[in-house]
């Protein structure tokens, strides 16, 4: 008996004993129903999920002291502590939302940003590789945004009536000093790194965050990629050249090298040159990656490369075309950069980094050479804090050191050298507070202090966002930006102070759909420009200043004609600068007032191809005629080109690209060099500076040998 | 002494109880996850599922299936940008999983799966990359079981529309289909929460070579 009472009470202890209804509803902040909830008794198999309606009942056989959990995609979790003894319990719950949520508003004044895939960006990193025209050089395809200006013979980024030396190139937060290879004098240079290394590219035209210092007008923040995922060997054949990639992955880590050796030899050989070529352009460049990962969310990475390259030509004199002047350059270009980032736990992470730049040009201009090199090295450290999911909190400190030095040899066989270095602290502190998902404000400042100059500065930047719409917004920007002078001028007076510039931003952004459209209106102004004394170039000052302003508009649509993905640029500026020889304030010869262009990119799976077509178009530009009594009121005619790519893919390993710019051989005219000396008429004479080739026309074939064959070098391209 | 038997009598039973109704909700909630037509099906399912992991926390298939169903609302999924933010949830959870049993052919098929769904998010961009990824992930999951059916005609069906786009032959991908469905068909006697999805994969893309 005693025995079978034991046994009905173990019984109703294990089963039966009180069960709890709980019951309620789950909404968000606003009150709304979220249906698809998880109610839960935490660490049980007791819960229900919210109806339609977003409620809930369940009954759970658990008894005292218990958790409830509720969870749903995109809400915090939410917990509170119940004590269970058989009463029914009712719960009335708002989930608070995540921030960081797909339609949480973005601080988009000034930059364009391109890659992370998940997130709704106005650009793709495969965007840069595939946009005709540009023939995958990533300024070539950032020339394409509203905030630039066609600079034709220059092939950098000359954003908002910055010139081409204002944009800065950042590789994993570090410092690029020497960005684009060298190119002979009025022909196009490229990037010396290829879009298909980076994951992610934030291109700002304007008011940036107060992590990136040394850069007026425009800063190219470029994330290299993650750990590769996949064996593989590329190689590739073009008409310009050759190279060979290959990629080896282990569980935690890879490596990858490559060779590649340019040669526009043969290629001068059969399209007419506008240049007098002794030895065309070529270079061998070698480079490598290594990924590890480490921890749980750690990375450390390095990059390094090497090139070499050169060309020697003919100048030609204006007054008389017959007397020659050869110029030799040579250029020895290393580059090495190491990061890491690591998370110290849920809220902290820790990033930093060390980049080393080494930069030698050998000229020889008429038999007399003159030398330059520059060593450039930039440490940095950053810690990130996640306070809240409203508000984060980043910090930093860096180390820049640029070490210059040029020699020639003078006319009495003298070595003369020049050097100086340039040492630069800095410091910044940046949050970032949500007050809703639909209002943020980025604060920064950041202070740095010139060694050679023995000057601390303290630059403020802000921005906020505000989204009143479920996709527009708008954004507004202000900072203080400043860069040291450009070693050519320092080389004759190392007493000049750092230029600065001042933006002010305003951007309304829609994001919806695979349709983006921006219009921004800006102005900014200069201060501290380089400025001769009495138009002499062996007496500088900082007494410049200048302004640029304007506005512009995007729009891209990837959605109205299926597989069709084009984009449309437009941008005008007003921009005076009183700098350098200017005698009066005046539009330099490097802005145009209109820019506009159109890219289309369309897959046609019929021929297996991707076609794409790009449209630029600049209104004239200012140059100076001596002749005419004004200054600058020269106008070149307009710049107009037509590119087409196709991308063939006959097997899913095999590549064939073939890109031509300027398809209707438009003869550009970029502006006029003038004879030193007027003529026995009293007449300076001009020569037109034109594009080297009329078009420029490249093939390439692209193998890929990996285990399997569904890969292919696409996104390289 | 009679009492004392009866106590640990009654707790081994409970024990088992206790495994018995993890099997037992486990099997009714995999069915109807197989089942589920609408979202709000397969969330509740999902949701049943995510209780069950966080309360057991030594066993890797709720978190399996709830990865599974995720990947099932994907599919169902329009707006590209939302079936990411699902495929980053079917990631999440199958991380969970895999935690718990390591090297397990299941799970790394499912993990390609996944893959799989990256792609048509965006096949332009991300062709290249997860197609590639997709397919290494099966095969790692064909090493560790060569008779594992799902991976076999998740391979298939991957193969199928690369050959079909190159128009280049399907001969391997239909290979493969038909390999998938015999291995469908030899390994019906496994566990009662063995994965069971997947043999209608095969069977469509058999029917299309044909």
């Amino acid at each position: 008996m005693r025995t079978a009472l034991q046994l009905i009470l173990l019984f109703i202890t294990s089963t039966a004993f009180a069960q709890t209804r709980i019951s309620g509803a789950v909404t968000d902040e606003r009150g709304a129903a979220i249906p698809g909830a998880n109610v839960s008794i935490e660490g049980t198999y007791d819960g229900a999920s919210t109806s339609l309606e977003g409620v809930f009942q369940f009954e759970t056989s658990e008894t005292g002291a218990q958790n409830i959990l509720i969870t749903f995609v995109g809400f915090k979790a939410f917990r509170q502590l119940v004590n269970l003894v058989g009463e029914p319990i009712q719960l009335q719950v708002a989930l608070r939302e995540e921030i960081n949520q797909l339609d949480a508003v973005v601080i988009s004044a000034g930059s364009f940003t391109a890659g992370e895939e998940k997130r709704r960006t106005v650009l793709k990193a495969i965007d840069i590789a595939t946009t005709a025209g540009a023939t995958a050089d990533i300024a070539g395809a950032l020339n394409t945004l509203p905030g630039t200006q066609k600079v034709g013979e220059s092939g950098r980024l000359f954003v908002r009536g910055g010139d081409g030396s204002e944009t800065k190139t950042f590789i994993d937060g570090m410092l690029v000093a020497n960005a684009y290879s060298p190119s002979a004098p009025n022909t196009p240079s490229r990037g010396r790194f290829l879009p298909f290394m980076f994951k992610g590219t934030s291109f700002s035209t304007g008011g940036y965050s107060a992590e990136y210092g040394q850069a007026l007008s425009s800063a190219l923040v470029l994330d290299s990629k993650d750990k590769a995922e996949l064996n593989q060997t590329d190689l590739g054949l073009l008409s310009v050249g050759g190279d060979v990639a290959h990629t080896q992955v282990w569980d935690r880590a890879s490596v990858s090298g490559k060779i590649q050796y340019t040669n526009i030899r043969p290629y001068f050989g059969l399209i007419n040159q506008e240049i007098d070529w002794i030895t065309p352009p070529a270079s061998i460049e070698g480079s490598t990656a290594f990924r590890q990962e480490v921890g749980e969310h750690g990375i450390v990475k390095f990059f390094g490369n090497f090139n070499h390259s050169d060309f020697k030509l003919n100048n030609h004199d204006i007054l008389n075309p017959n007397q020659k002047t050869p110029f030799a350059y040579a250029n020895n270009y290393g580059y090495g950069n190491a990061s890491f980032l690591q998370a110290l736990n849920d809220s902290w992470s820790v990033k930093g980094g060390l980049s080393y730049n080494y930069n030698e040009n050998n000229i020889v201009l008429n038999d007399s050479p003159i030398d330059e090199v520059e060593k450039a090295i930039h440490a940095k450290l950053v810690f990130e804090n996640t306070v809240s999911d409203h508000v984060e909190l980043k910090f930093g400190v860096e180390q820049l050191q640029s070490n210059y030095e040029a020699s020639r040899i003078d006319s009495l066989s003298l070595k003369q050298t020049v050097a100086f270095s340039t040492p630069i602290s800095a410091g910044f502190v940046e949050a970032e507070l949500y007050a809703s998902k639909y209002f943020v404000t980025r604060a920064g400042v950041r202070t740095e202090y010139n060694g050679l100059i023995d000057k601390l500065n303290v630059d403020p930047r802000v921005s906020i966002a505000y989204k009143p719409f479920t996709y527009g917004q708008f954004s507004l920007a202000y900072g203080q930006f400043r860069q040291a002078t450009q070693n050519q001028f320092l080389r004759i007076n190392q007493n000049l102070e750092e230029e600065k510039a001042e933006h002010f931003i305003l951007n309304y952004q829609v994001i919806n759909n695979q349709r983006t459209f921006r219009a921004e209106l800006y102005h900014k102004r200069y201060a501290n420009l380089v400025k001769f004394i009495n138009g002499n170039p062996e007496q500088l000052t900082n007494a410049g200043d200048g302004y640029a302003q304007g506005f512009e508009l995007f729009w891209r649509d990837s959605k109205t004609v299926r597989n069709l993905d084009y984009w449309i640029s437009y941008s005008y500026l007003d921009t005076e600068r009183d700098y350098l020889h200017f005698p009066t304030p005046s539009t330099p010869s490097f802005a145009s007032a209109h820019n506009f262009s159109v890219v289309g990119k369309k897959f046609i799976s019929e021929i297996k191809s991707q076609v794409g077509v790009t449209y630029s178009y600049s209104s004239p530009r200012a140059y100076n005629n001596p002749n005419s009594e004004s200054f600058n009121t020269g106008r070149t005619p307009v710049y107009q080109d037509l590119s087409v790519n196709v991308s063939y893919l006959p097997k899913p390993f095999l590549i064939i690209h073939l890109s031509v710019t300027n398809v209707l051989g438009r003869d550009n005219i970029f502006g006029y060099d003038y004879s030193e000396a007027p003529d026995s008429n009293g007449n300076y004479l001009s020569r037109a500076i034109r594009q080297p080739a009329k078009r420029f026309l490249f093939l390439g074939v692209f193998f890929t040998i990996s285990k399997n064959k569904s890969v292919n070098q696409l996104p390289n391209l | 002494m009679k009492t004392k038997m009866l106590i640990l009598f009654s707790f081994c039973s409970t024990l088992l109880f206790a495994n018995d109704k993890y099997e037992q909700v486990m099997q009714t909630n995999i069915q109807s996850i197989y089942k589920a037509q609408t979202a709000e099906e397969m969330q509740q399912s999902i949701n049943t599922f995510e209780r069950i992991g966080a309360a057991e926390k030594s066993k890797w298939e709720p978190f399996y299936y709830a990865s599974f169903g995720y990947i099932m609302m994907a599919t169902r999924e329009e707006d590209g940008a939302k079936r990411d933010v699902l495929l980053d949830k079917a990631t999440q959870v199958l991380e969970k999983a895999s935690a718990i049993q390591k090297n397990d052919s299941e799970i790394i098929a499912l993990e390609g799966f996944i893959y799989m769904m990256r792609v048509t998010v965006d096949p332009a961009t991300r062709g290249q990359q997860y197609s590639g990824l997709a397919m290494q992930t099966f095969g790692k999951a064909l090493g560790l079981n060569p008779n594992n059916p799902r991976a076999m005609a998740l391979m298939a069906q991957m193969e199928f529309g690369t050959a079909q786009f190159f128009k280049s032959p399907t001969t391997s991908a239909c290979e493969k289909a038909t390999n998938a469905i015999a291995m469908f068909d030899a390994t019906s006697s496994v566990g009662p929460l063995a994965p069971r999805w997947g043999k209608e994969t095969a069977m469509q893309v058999a029917k299309q070579c044909q």
